[in-house]
């Protein structure tokens, strides 16, 4: 059934005007900050693309924002290797038993409740060589070698974080490839199982295609969610990435640059990294989504 | 930076009318050595998604000096000093109330205003609508926190600093493009025949909104709800940028400061990271067959 | 964009717009929008006028109540990063108050790690603290930018006072003073008394007794030196506290400071190879273990000795009130420059200052001013013990007296925070960054300066 578009109009505005004067408006404010001169906290001229300049021109950035750069990319790599392939195989698994499916799916998506903030400071503790278990059990089981400092290792310490994040978020991979699943009807399964297939060519023959949607959704969501990923990385690493800035992501360069590094245009500076943040996740996302279309079409016909 | 958009769920519209059965008619019927892998590694990760979160209430129940010397020990004869100390020291109950306050008004508001858009966008053709309907899809990717300097000034010109209605505004609005992705698949589903016919009856768009579609798309509600209510209860910064006064703080920040006091006092501070958790674990625990209900009927076709 | 793409999901007949054509028109004109909103953000050039204003003339800046005539009742808000001490600074604004009949004094601490971040949102706001306390050297120039702080030439009279604390609060573009030092902080080696006479040690006056104390108690099972290597900003400050002397103290940071010494010097590359050195007697993975457990480590006679600031006084008795403190110099490294001294670093981390925009400048002015005397000096040692900056207050606690003590007889200046700190990659920054990976073998202590220097070259001007 149509709607008139002015009763439409009355139905949307109550939302339009939430989302344009709280969302909206703010953010393409911090937009337009990335075109000024700055003092501290008050604006100067306009300098149209100076900001910009000075993010790829400029010490820190030159060294911090490729590196930053670099690990929100890797945190996207491997959390969706990570994620979809661990997500499918539980929702797998969880699929062929009716009676103890929810109750699982309830304890794995336990860790998504807990707040960043918990989360990293739990697993700091967690990972302290001082009094931090991991180590004590890894002493216990003779594992003495394995007793590293993982959080202040630059080289495990991006890992760590990594399967942190993979370790709170499982929940909702299994939950949507659950859902996925639930959706596909048995008999296709019943009639390639008549056919003699095996339980392998059932999956990747007729199941995997048929979740690539859900395989998709799930990949378009973790890219935006891994190229803002912040409060892990800030509640674990604080925000400089420690150790060594091996943690750092874009958004904590942000922080940083908004607020720590006491640079008198930092606003503007900050403003140009949101602004570059934004095009990055908006451009990686419609070009997802856009491969992803394809290869749907190729593969489903 | 998860606030808006970090909550995966992408369900495709499915028909609600017809709630799917439940995937888990699923095969039970294999048995033997497959099975019981599948259950040592089923239970083998629920161990591992809960092992932390176990370590964290153990530790809570033991003090520090048993900290110190055991990290890994068992709580032999649990204290619950650490949560007395926790409770009356940390204002946690205040803090439990401005978290309850905000996270319902936001997920109430936004839930509401977007279920008013998200209808009339499924059924209205105008290509304006389309626009708006983009306009507001395009939130899900708006790195929101990144504008947090605008949304302070924001407030302060229009007095909304140290307010928890301000905060819920803010992530009313923040909540829309989420609510209306979701609700707007469901509402696409549902077929207009019901609508054409209680216009027939004489019925405005209104009260066939209320009366008919609200009831309707109600598992999507659900999720929708308990999807936006989790990333607003953890929330931390905008609550430490938009709040001045200790009576107002909600938990994460109240948390936060509570670190700073008791940075070595363990135990005191495990037992204010459970007060913190324990709430959303009860909420999803008696939500997750809505959630699942949800999701499986937006993610089947 | 994931809504054109879920509509593949379902395969039904059902409506759909071009979602990704129109997504695009949305984005083209979220985009434009940004460069039309130019003219309508909030303005903050009239922020910066405001402030002006209100600082050129604080007694007109008033508004209303006659807030101004700082005998009116008035109520002014602090704010701090010190969560810890809050209850103590409530006690010391008691004082103030009870002298100052009419003026409140609302004291409010937020969490150390973001107030950078509400101290920026604060005072540009229209209700922010009316003496807020700002960050120091480098850290309070962006402040000073926004002409967010009140210069206190006119108020403040810092004769006496030691330079380098004093440096903390001026603008380094127009040397101006904004705000007065509330302590001053230097960093030395904590020991546990009880775990030192265990042990059958003595706080070590040479470079071997100090080592050789470190390798009889590694002998006992105790951890020597309890340092927490996770949290950034303790790595320099470690180094400070037992290297100082190797690379030669304030002479050094003075050379380096007007650039005619550079970080590849061999005396600042053997000082960290003497931090490195003492690895062995650090707690295991170093560079993972926290602050805080390096705390409990030490609180709980786990390790002997902490190398710390001053300002970790009033933590560690928190952590264990029946510790038996002592506290010593580190003595002169071998291999040390000519003329070496034991020398203990020192500097200010924090100020207080009258926000340009407090309606209420004149009592603020006269607050702050109360704060660079003696009777808040005495109250800040007693109360929040720490050191105060104020010349000729007097130390109860004899640790704390020791610490003052010491840093007046060899002053040298945390020069990594007091020179280096006013530009990105800050000083610190990189050596933070290098330690640890000296610390893990991952590189070579004169890499370190290499990259310090290069590092430092994209904003370190030294004035010649």
């Amino acid at each position: 059934m149509r709607m008139r578009l002015g009763t439409a109009a009355l139905f949307v505005l109550p939302a339009l005007v939430l989302f344009g004067v709280f969302i909206l408006y703010p953010m393409v404010t911090a937009f337009s900050y990335a075109f000024f001169d700055w003092q501290g906290t008050s604006r100067g001229a306009f300098v149209g693309f100076k900001q910009f300049e000075a993010l790829f021109t400029k010490p820190p950035f030159t060294t911090d924002l490729p590196r930053a750069l670099l690990h929100n990319i890797v945190f996207f790599l491997a959390t969706i290797v990570l994620q979809n392939s661990i997500g499918l195989g539980i929702a797998s698994l969880l699929h062929s038993r009716a009676s103890t499916r929810r109750a699982l799916q309830t304890l794995f998506a336990v860790p998504y409740l807990v707040s960043p903030l918990v989360v990293g400071y739990l697993w700091s503790l967690l990972l302290s060589p001082a009094f931090g278990p991991v180590n004590t059990l890894l002493r216990k089981v003779g594992l003495e070698s394995w007793a590293l400092p993982w959080l202040g290792d630059p080289t495990t310490a991006l890992p760590v974080v990594i399967l942190i994040s993979v370790w709170q978020w499982i929940g909702f991979p299994v939950l949507l490839y659950g859902a996925a699943l639930g959706g596909i009807p048995e008999e296709f399964s019943e009639a390639a199982r008549v056919d003699g297939a095996r339980p392998s060519q059932i999956f990747r023959r007729i199941k995997l295609p048929l979740l690539l949607p859900a395989i998709g959704t799930v990949s378009v969501l973790t890219f935006i969610f891994a190229m803002e990923a912040f409060a892990l990385p800030y509640a674990v690493g604080g925000s400089t990435g420690n150790p060594g800035g091996a943690t750092d992501f874009l958004s904590l360069l942000f922080y940083r640059t908004a607020f720590d590094s006491g640079a008198t245009d930092a606003i503007g500076t900050s403003s140009a990294l949101a602004t570059l943040l934004f095009v990055v996740i908006f451009g990686g996302a419609l070009t997802a989504t856009w491969v992803l279309r394809r290869q749907e079409r190729r593969l489903l016909g | 930076m998860t606030a808006t958009t970090t909550v995966p769920a992408a369900p495709a519209p499915s028909d609600p009318l017809r709630q799917p059965k439940a995937a888990g008619g699923g095969t039970t019927r294999r048995r033997g050595p497959g099975r019981v892998a599948a259950s040592i590694i089923l239970w083998g990760y629920a161990i591992v998604a809960l092992l932390p979160l176990l370590i964290m209430v153990m530790s809570s129940l033991r003090t520090n000096m048993q900290l110190a010397t055991d990290p890994l020990g068992l709580p032999t004869s649990p204290t619950f000093a650490a949560y007395r100390r926790a409770w009356t020291q940390g204002q946690f109950g205040a803090y439990f109330l401005n978290s309850l306050l905000v996270t319902i008004g936001a997920v109430a508001l936004s839930t509401a205003v977007s279920t008013a858009a998200a209808y009339a966008l499924a059924r209205s053709n105008s290509r304006i609508m389309r626009v708006l309907e983009a306009l507001f899809l395009s939130g899900l990717m708006l790195p929101i926190h990144l504008a947090v300097l605008p949304i302070f000034y924001l407030f302060d010109g229009v007095g909304l600093i140290d307010s928890r209605i301000g905060l819920i505004l803010l992530y009313g609005a923040g909540g829309v493009p989420f609510s209306v992705f979701v609700l707007g698949a469901f509402f696409r589903q549902v077929p207009g025949e019901l609508e054409e016919a209680a216009a027939i009856d004489g019925a405005g768009p209104w009260r066939v909104f209320t009366t008919i579609m609200i009831p309707l798309v109600r598992p999507a509600l659900a999720t929708v709800a308990v999807f936006r209510f989790v990333p607003i209860w953890n929330d931390f910064l905008f609550p430490l940028v938009l709040l001045r006064s200790d009576s107002k703080y909600t938990l994460p920040v109240g948390l936060s400061t509570f670190f700073g006091e008791h940075a070595n006092d363990y135990s005191t501070i495990f037992a204010g990271l459970v007060i913190t958790t324990l709430p959303l674990i009860a909420l999803f625990a008696i939500a997750t067959k809505q959630i699942v209900a949800g999701l499986t009927a937006g993610m089947s076709k | 964009m994931t809504p054109s793409f879920s509509s593949t999901v379902h395969h039904g007949p059902i409506r759909r717009a071009r979602p990704r054509r129109t997504l695009l028109m949305a984005a083209a004109a979220t985009l434009t929008g940004a460069l039309l909103a130019a003219g309508c953000a909030p303005s903050n050039s009239d922020s910066a006028s405001t402030g002006t204003a209100a600082g050129a003339g604080g007694s007109a800046g008033g508004s209303g109540g006659g807030a101004a005539s700082a005998d009116g009742p008035v109520t002014l808000t602090v704010w701090s990063w010190r969560v810890e001490d809050t209850a103590a600074y409530r006690k010391i604004f008691d004082a103030y108050q009870s002298k100052n009949p009419g003026v409140t004094v609302n004291f409010k601490a937020f969490k150390a790690t973001e107030y950078n971040q509400i101290l920026a949102t604060g005072l540009s706001g229209s209700d922010g603290p009316d003496v807020p306390q700002v960050r120091s050297y480098g850290q309070l120039q962006a402040t000073l930018a926004a002409k967010s702080l009140v210069p206190l030439d006119d108020t403040l009279d810092l004769k006496g006072w030691d330079p380098t604390i004093v440096a903390s609060a001026k603008g380094k573009a127009d040397g101006k003073l904004y705000a007065v030092p509330f302590a001053q902080q230097s960093v030395q080696l904590y020991y546990n008394q009880d775990v030192f006479s265990a042990n059958g040690i003595k706080p070590p006056t040479t470079w071997k007794e100090f080592q050789d104390a470190c390798a009889k108690l590694k002998q006992a099972g105790v951890t020597p030196l309890a340092i927490g290597g996770k949290d950034d900003w303790t790595l320099p400050i470690v180094h400070e506290a037992v290297a100082a002397s190797r690379f030669g103290g304030k002479e050094f940071a003075a050379a380096a400071a007007s650039g005619k010494k550079n970080f590849t010097d061999p005396n600042w590359t053997a000082s960290i190879q003497t931090v490195a050195d003492l690895k062995q007697y650090m707690p295991d993975g170093v560079t993972g273990v926290p602050l805080t457990d390096a705390v409990t480590l030490f609180a709980t006679g786990k390790a002997a000795i902490f190398p710390g600031g001053s300002y970790d006084l009033a933590m560690l008795k928190a952590a264990n009130p029946d510790l038996k403190l002592g506290v010593f110099q580190m003595p002169v490294v071998d291999g040390s420059p000519a003329g070496a001294t034991p020398t203990t670093a020192g500097w200010a981390d924090g100020n207080f200052g009258v926000n340009a925009k407090s309606k209420n400048v004149a009592a603020a002015k006269k607050l702050v001013k109360w704060m660079s005397t003696k009777e808040f000096g005495q109250l800040v040692v007693d109360e929040i013990k720490q050191v105060s900056a104020v010349p000729g207050v007097t130390f109860s606690d004899p640790v704390m007296k020791q610490m003052s003590d010491f840093y007046a007889k060899n002053p040298s200046p945390y020069f990594l925070l007091t020179d280096f700190r006013y530009g990105t990659p800050s000083g610190g920054e990189l050596f933070t960054k290098g330690m640890v990976n000296v610390l893990l073998g991952k590189q070579s202590p004169a890499q370190v300066g290499t990259d310090m220097d290069k590092g430092l070259a994209a904003w370190f001007k030294p004035q010649q």
